[in-house]
């Protein structure tokens, strides 16, 4: 299955009908939101969410789903130029030299040039997901249980090794995660395990409650005790000139490329690339030192990073069925919630469903900069919600996404647990995204060792004798070596960094 | 647990008692129809690990000896505000099912709104009646899912 126009253009189709584009609209304006507001990330937003679009056929609800969280990436940026706070670790970069300009009285200009070069990556990024995301496909049809297994086992060593030095923490993380989702009946022998004769627990924890819990619920927690302030800023004329455009375009198209091709690797979210890409502009820049005073170029080099990095989680999420981020990892079990299993063979058995997405995201994206642009203003006063307003608010919408599960207090129980174990993991420096990829593929990693070891009669060497599993399993293992080399050279305590969701 | 060290310790150990605690069970799981993957197989791996890690980290910051990073723990009136929002959670999951979804909210959304800027009260009640009503005509009327209702429009 490779490219096509055809399908690409039956794609266009089925997003442009009114329903379909009512709810790119809902998902752009949602994500928009979930963006600005501090306390509230996109993984959390789309897991909220998910259970309450059961109403809604498959294709609209992924749609809204996609739409809400390239929609973040472009709310993001608001709050940290305006008020210097970056709502998610991917936007300090912005922040930087965004919040310079903004006291320089130059927010309009700053949140525009973030709108679109938001845009402009957005868009080349969606061109690669358009080419990449079906040629991969094709490489991942020649894929078995061990090539599957191989690989999700390399994407959980990737997450924990960029874990920044919490290399332990981070193991611990991913284990934790994995036996949450083992909780519950085996699927295939019916027992039941790590239930301690709970018959709630029979059931099984549902991954919404623990993401749920782990990002909503505990920022909520962190928001609370350290009580939030807002400094508003001015905004002013919004028009960029166009001298502040062709000073960007360049910005522009190299964040794109390295937000791109670092997004398809996993565990590279954009937290990272907007760093890579704010530090490689400094670097080309002729004036480096107008750099963290409000160059504009700074503004636009994290902003096309972070876009380009969103659609570049698509590629591996639809070719393959792996989650690069916690967001995706959402995604991923709303796919699978519709019963659609993501990987090649969504390209071969539902071509209308995954190029009405494809073609939806284009869509979305000149959503976005229209909705963008003319109503900066508006984004940036609600920023400054007070947050003993937002705070209930955001717990309001995290217990009704929860309980709508299945309509059953435990599960809300559960966020509240794991709310109290996010805000501790917080606080003792554990990095939350490996438990959240975790908790999302244990089942399709159980499954698939279970299924290789069936054709090996239980020999594990199948992982490391078939070619392409051989090399993921390496990969793997050089990742372990590569991070338990630095534990050791090393002398600092275990903190991680700091992740967005 | 003032700092990170410390709570390196503490969690290490408490980490490696969880782990043992999940072999443990993980050794009472019925075995059922032979399979190439025993259902123990993972908790069994995943209960070592949870084992081995907490006693590493337990030992790799009981050795540590240099600059010890502090955790931002809030002060006294943090705390109480922290556990008073979760005990307000509690209570609006609790009071769901006999009250309703649209009144439970009201409360849970005054109360909590109430709590966090005592001198906002109108601003809190006004805050509960605008969610209780969008739960009551957004979740149950207009997308028509099984929330309780309770007493109040049954």
């Amino acid at each position: 299955m490779s490219f096509s126009f055809e399908h690409l253009f039956r794609g266009f189709e089925i997003a442009l009908t009114f329903q379909n584009i009512f709810w790119a609209m809902v998902g752009c304006f949602i994500g928009t939101l979930v963006g600005v507001l501090p306390g509230i990330g996109p993984a959390s937003g789309i897991a909220i969410l998910l259970p309450l679009t059961t109403v809604l056929p498959p294709t609209s609800a992924i749609i809204m789903m996609a739409a809400i969280y390239y929609g973040a990436m472009y709310g993001g940026s608001t709050t940290a130029i305006v008020v210097n706070i970056p709502g998610e670790a991917s936007s300090v970069p912005t922040a930087i030299d965004g919040y310079e300009m903004a006291k320089q009285g130059k927010a309009g200009p700053a949140l525009a040039i973030a709108a679109i070069s938001s845009f402009v990556a957005g868009t080349l990024g969606l061109v690669g997901l358009t080419f990449f995301a079906p040629l991969l496909a094709d490489v991942a049809v020649a894929f078995g249980p061990p090539e599957y297994f191989a690989l999700m086992f390399m994407a959980l060593t990737l997450v924990i090794s960029l874990s920044g030095r919490a290399l332990l923490k981070g193991v611990i993380s991913m284990a934790l995660g994995l036996t949450t989702s083992l909780i519950g009946q085996d699927p295939l022998t019916g027992a039941a395990r790590l239930t301690f004769g709970f018959p709630k627990l029979l059931a099984g924890i549902d991954f919404i409650s623990v993401i749920v819990g782990l990002f909503a619920i505990s920022e909520v927690m962190v928001n609370v005790e350290s009580r939030i302030t807002a400094i508003s800023q001015k905004i002013g004329s919004w028009m960029p000139t166009w001298a502040d455009i062709r000073q960007c375009t360049g910005a522009m198209i190299r964040s794109t490329g390295i937000g791109f091709f670092l997004g398809l690797l996993p565990g590279v979210t954009p937290s990272v690339t907007t760093f890579v890409a704010y530090d490689v502009e400094k670097r080309v820049s002729k004036t480096p030192e107008r750099f963290g005073k409000g160059a504009i170029e700074g503004v636009a080099a994290p902003e096309g990073a972070n876009n380009a990095t969103s659609t570049a989680g698509f590629v591996p999420l639809f070719s393959f069925g792996i989650p690069t981020a916690p967001s995706m990892a959402v995604l991923l079990g709303g796919l699978m919630m519709y019963g659609l299993q993501p990987g090649p063979m969504l390209f071969k058995e539902n071509p209308d469903f995954v190029w009405a997405i494809i073609a939806s995201m284009y869509i979305g994206n000149v959503m976005l900069i229209v909705l963008n642009l003319p109503l900066v203003g508006m984004w940036a006063r609600i920023c400054v919600i007070p947050f003993y307003i937002l705070g209930p608010m955001i717990v309001f919408f995290s217990v009704l996404g929860t309980y709508s599960i299945r309509f059953q207090p435990f599960d809300v129980w559960v966020m509240l647990l794991f709310g109290v174990i996010g805000y501790l993991m917080r606080k003792f420096g554990y990095p939350i995204a490996p438990m959240v990829l975790a908790t999302v593929i244990s089942q399709m990693m159980e499954m698939s060792l279970g299924q290789s070891l069936l054709m090996s009669q239980g020999s594990v060497l199948i992982l490391f004798t078939r070619p392409i599993s051989g090399v993921f399993m390496a990969l793997a293992f050089i990742s372990i070596a590569r991070g338990i080399w630095l534990q050791i050279r090393s002398h600092a305590p275990e903190v991680a960094v700091e992740e967005a969701d | 647990m003032k700092t990170l060290r410390q709570a390196d310790i503490a969690g290490g150990c408490f980490l490696a008692f969880l782990g043992l605690f999940i072999l443990y069970a993980a050794s009472n799981i019925r075995l059922g129809v032979e399979r190439a993957l025993s259902p123990r197989f993972f908790p069994s791996v995943l209960g070592f690990l949870i084992f081995a890690c907490g006693v590493g980290l337990a030992v790799k910051s009981w050795r540590f000896r240099g600059e010890d990073p502090g955790i931002h723990w809030p002060d006294r009136q943090g705390f109480v505000i922290v556990v008073v929002s979760l005990l307000l959670i509690a209570a609006y999951n609790a009071l769901m099912k006999p009250l309703g979804l649209p009144l439970a909210t009201f409360l849970y959304a005054a109360a909590s709104i109430g709590f966090l800027k005592p001198e906002r009260w109108g601003v809190a009640i006004v805050s509960g009646l605008v969610l209780g009503a969008v739960s009551y005509v957004v979740f149950i009327r207009l997308l028509d899912l099984s929330f309780p209702m309770g007493f109040l429009f049954e």
